[in-house]
């Protein structure tokens, strides 16, 4: 236990800075990461520590209990832990004090888990570390103990890493980090990368395992919801430097710095109105004058799509009374089956993988359909069905009353199909070409659709790119040259440059910040009344869907659980399962 | 882990077998008579006939192929050329009627050098392959390591005629600083077998390790920052031991694999070191006998090469399922 006098954590005035070994020049340069930050975590307190990504907060994580690569870094200020000093400390002392007075929980448990050891093995090995008198016997039981605490069964201990979901190694992580009761516990995005009903459970149980061990804790996170739902108080970081800090409610709710309010409230919560802006931390004013198009081809065709803005509650496009509107998309008892993989003898093949177990859903004119489900629930690869990427095993596949469902084996039929439908993808650091021009990626499918010339290209690129907030100043420029949320607005912008009438979009804000989520969220949002889009739009985020979307399914084993107008998902939902994934969301 | 083993093993031997087929087939589909080879110029074609006859060549090739893998498995007896049958116990690789002995004997008497070089090579490879990218990684962006770096592309690009040449010049004739190179039998004098073998392991060795040298500085520097070395130490574990238990552990698997291609090569024979030393392994065998048209020699020992790629492969894919779980149980 912490002397009573000391804090669990103290931190003063903290500079980290990453040295490059040398540059071209042979020079050594300083990139500043964490500047001049000083905040307390008392005992048994939650401070949440948030920031978006290069704020340096997971820096100031790892700093704490020096587990910087110190050959890289330079860190100056004050930690103690617990009254001991860790800047500048011992190899030895720092051991005696990781994993036993203090202790770190990380994002990915799959990455951060040893995959040679059992689980077991691992937590009596924290055990043991610090428990030199221990037998192994002792040890194996104390780490039993521990794992049927985060409700995994004791026999599972012989079991290693990838064995388990997502969420139980998270619990093995906590059960780890926890084995010793250490006074201070730092969780460096506990749970980002698990869904929505996984993270709440992992929440609570930390929130159980802290009081009974009286931990504190600082809890690195990206999101706003999760330092709601945890933390006493908070801090917020913004380029290394401190904004604000304070108790989470009044942060929460009357910030004082402009930038806490625009970070709290860049995230679309389950209270937002739906359609309406997102305010952004420096928004960049992603919506220009209107200016007359260069037109692909339909000049000006574009049916005008009333705002979300002005009457949020009517979708204009789902058919209205009397006169059904046809689809345009649409799958019909849809099925996708992947081989499953291993031995290839026969006898011993393992029955395929279904991803996709008859889905039927169509897509109005104008539409916006959000596709929710967790991980695993089938809905990208139904969206790929959609975009003719992924040949269904079985049921229909129409765009605008015509089979596609061969598109994914004939290369005539995709490429007549992705002048009408395109995509933008989770990932803006994977999806583009990082060895072509910014112009090159923009007018690539003018170039395989249209017969324009290079200029007249050009120019449709350089229209394209104001439209996205981007301007002609960018064409030469290379993807590593701009930031995650302006390569998703590039990717917008190559997805709309044949005015497709079709844009599914797999999860396109999950990789940003989000602030950043909130500009493109607001851009796309623009985009299709502007162009009158029709978007499939998939997410595993309830509370942006219920932002954006006109029109819902809830999927889950791939099969849709639900589907239903905005209001009636949210405000009645009629399925136990999207009431479980609504009380999850934060 | 049984049933992959099983699986694995299984899979060997298939290969093993479609490489007996493939060898056998390049036993037929070589331009030259090999019964005429074994008659030899002064033969008039009656000769040669009986001589075919006397080998078995006339069987129609399935049955021929049957004969070699029965032969492989129980020994057979072969005629030779005057029709003296000669008894080839298993494994028979056929007879050499250049050598006038069994092929499997005459693999058995070069044998033991290629064995002794082998090994000793391998040991150099793993001890300075290891070592160099270790040192290498610890002190990354240092001078030590653009020193090692230099070392072992001069290692990659230095071709072993010239360097085994050199070596043996500088070393041995020049300052007698290094005994000569030959090959004594380990049982009969342990400390002449090092003596004799001792640069042809190190240029061997050195002349191999760079690529193991350069795959470990790679592994090292890439697992050292994985999550899980991160978490062992967090756990209180010094960086030292971390290293130990966690980087070396996931390091290993691509380098257990290198290595077992290497052996298997190493294995198989090693013709320009051999030479080079005056040495007389397989690899010297196998030579003689494609310049000497040996057929039964050839296959014999493209089948013993064969065989030392597939077991060591086989084998370093088992210790990469013992050491990684996740592909053991995958």
């Amino acid at each position: 236990m912490a002397e009573p006098d000391h804090p669990a954590l103290r931190v003063r005035d903290l500079s980290v800075s990453f040295t490059r070994a040398r540059d071209a020049h042979g020079g050594a340069d300083a990139v500043p990461a964490v500047r001049e930050v000083t905040f307390e975590v008392a005992p048994g307190e939650v401070l949440g520590l948030i920031g978006e990504s290069g704020s340096g907060k997971s820096t100031v994580g790892l700093a704490a209990l020096g587990l910087h690569d110190a050959a890289r870094t330079r860190v100056t200020g004050s930690i103690q832990v617990g009254g001991t000093e860790i800047v500048g400390a011992s190899e030895k002392r720092l051991c005696a004090v990781r994993g036993s007075r203090a202790a770190m929980v990380f994002q990915d448990a799959l990455a951060a888990l040893s995959p040679f050891h059992t689980v077991g093995a691992q937590l009596a090995e924290a055990y043991r570390l610090h428990h030199p008198g221990a037998g192994r016997a002792a040890a194996r039981e104390r780490a039993s103990e521990m794992l049927e605490r985060v409700a995994i069964p004791a026999a599972r201990a012989r079991d290693y890493p990838h064995q388990f979901s997502g969420g139980m190694r998270q619990r093995v992580m906590l059960a780890m980090a926890l084995i010793n009761s250490p006074d201070l516990l730092i969780a460096d995005e506990p749970t980002t990368a698990l869904d929505a009903r996984v993270q709440r459970q992992v929440l609570r149980l930390l929130d159980e395992l802290r009081r009974e061990h009286g931990t504190a804790v600082l809890l690195v996170t990206h999101d706003v919801g999760v330092v709601a739902e945890m933390a006493d108080r908070m801090l917020v970081l913004r380029g290394g430097r401190e904004v604000e800090q304070g108790p989470a409610e009044k942060l929460l709710t009357a910030a004082s710095e402009p930038y806490t309010r625009a970070l709290i409230g860049a995230a679309p919560t389950l209270r937002t109105e739906p359609g309406t802006r997102l305010p952004t931390v420096d928004d960049p004013d992603p919506s220009p004058a209107p200016a007359r198009a260069p037109s692909a081809r339909r000049d000006g065709a574009a049916p005008a799509r009333r705002s979300g803005r002005e009457e949020p509650a009517a979708p204009t496009t789902v058919p209205a009374a009397g006169k059904p509107v046809p689809p345009i998309a649409e799958v019909r008892d849809l099925r996708v089956e992947f081989p499953a993989r291993g031995p290839r003898l026969p006898g011993l093949r393992r029955p395929p993988l279904q991803a996709v177990r008859g889905i039927s859903l169509a897509i109005a004119p104008g539409e916006t359909l959000g596709l929710v489900g967790e991980s695993g629930s089938g809905k990208s690869t139904t969206a790929r069905v959609l975009a003719g990427l992924q040949r269904p095993t079985a049921g229909t596949v129409r765009f605008d009353g015509r089979d596609i469902s061969a598109a994914a084996r004939s290369t005539a039929l995709r490429r007549e199909l992705s002048r009408e439908v395109q995509l933008v993808f989770q990932d803006p650091y994977a999806s583009l070409n990082p060895r072509r021009t910014v112009e090159q990626i923009v007018t690539m499918p003018l170039q395989v659709h249209t017969r324009q010339g290079a200029a007249e290209r050009r120019e449709r690129a350089v229209w394209l790119l104001e439209r996205v907030g981007l301007g002609a100043e960018h064409l030469g420029r290379y993807p590593h040259e701009f930031s995650g949320g302006q390569r998703q607005r590039v990717g917008i912008a190559r997805a709309l440059a044949v005015e497709p009438r079709l844009l599914i979009a797999d999860e396109p804000v999950s990789a940003l910040d989000v602030s950043v989520q909130a500009q493109v969220l607001n851009l796309l949002m623009d985009l299709r009344e502007k162009f009158g889009l029709s978007l499939l739009f998939v997410s595993h985020d309830l509370a942006v869907v219920r932002h954006f979307c006109d029109r819902i399914a809830v999927l889950r084993g791939g099969e849709i659980v639900e589907t239903g107008t905005r209001d009636e998902v949210f405000d009645q939902p009629s399925h136990d399962y999207t009431r479980e994934l609504l009380a999850a969301t934060l | 882990m049984l049933s992959y083993v099983l699986r694995r093993t299984l899979q060997a031997a298939a290969v093993l077998l479609a490489i007996t087929a493939a060898a056998f087939g390049l036993f037929y589909a070589a331009p030259s008579d090999p019964a005429l080879i074994a008659c030899g110029p002064k033969c008039d074609t009656a000769q040669v006939e009986a001589v075919r006859h006397s080998m078995g060549l006339d069987q129609p090739l399935v049955a021929q192929y049957v004969d070699y893998l029965g032969g492989l498995v129980t020994g057979r007896t072969i005629n030779d050329v005057d029709g003296t049958p000669i008894e080839c116990g298993a494994p028979c690789l056929g007879y050499s009627y250049t050598l006038h002995q069994p092929v499997t004997e005459a693999i058995a008497d070069h044998l033991p050098v290629t064995l002794s070089l082998a090994v000793g090579a391998l040991a150099v490879i793993v001890v300075l392959g290891v070592g160099t990218g270790l040192v290498s990684a610890l002190r990354r962006g240092s001078r030590t390591d653009r020193m090692l770096s230099a070392f072992t592309l001069i290692g990659a690009s230095v071709q072993i005629y010239f360097l085994g040449y050199a070596l043996q010049y500088l070393l041995v004739y020049s300052t007698d600083l290094f005994p000569l190179p030959g090959y004594v039998p380990l049982a009969d004098d342990p400390g002449g077998w090092a003596a004799g073998l001792l640069l042809p392991w190190l240029v061997l060795g050195f002349v191999n390790a760079a690529v193991f040298a350069r795959l470990s500085r790679a592994q090292l520097l890439e697992v050292m920052h994985e999550g899980y070395v991160r978490t062992a130490r967090g756990k209180g574990l010094s960086a030292r031991r971390a290293h130990l238990k966690y980087t070396a552990r996931g390091a290993a698997p691509p380098l257990a694999q290198l290595l077992g291609l290497e052996a298997g090569a190493l294995f198989g024979g090693a013709f320009i070191t051999e030479t080079v030393f005056g040495l007389g392994g397989v690899g010297k065998l196998a030579v003689d006998a494609v310049v000497g048209n040996d057929l039964p020699t050839v296959v014999g020992t493209v089948l013993l090469a064969a065989l030392c790629v597939v077991v060591f492969v086989a084998v370093a894919d088992l210790v990469v399922a013992w050491l990684d779980p996740r592909v053991r149980l995958a």
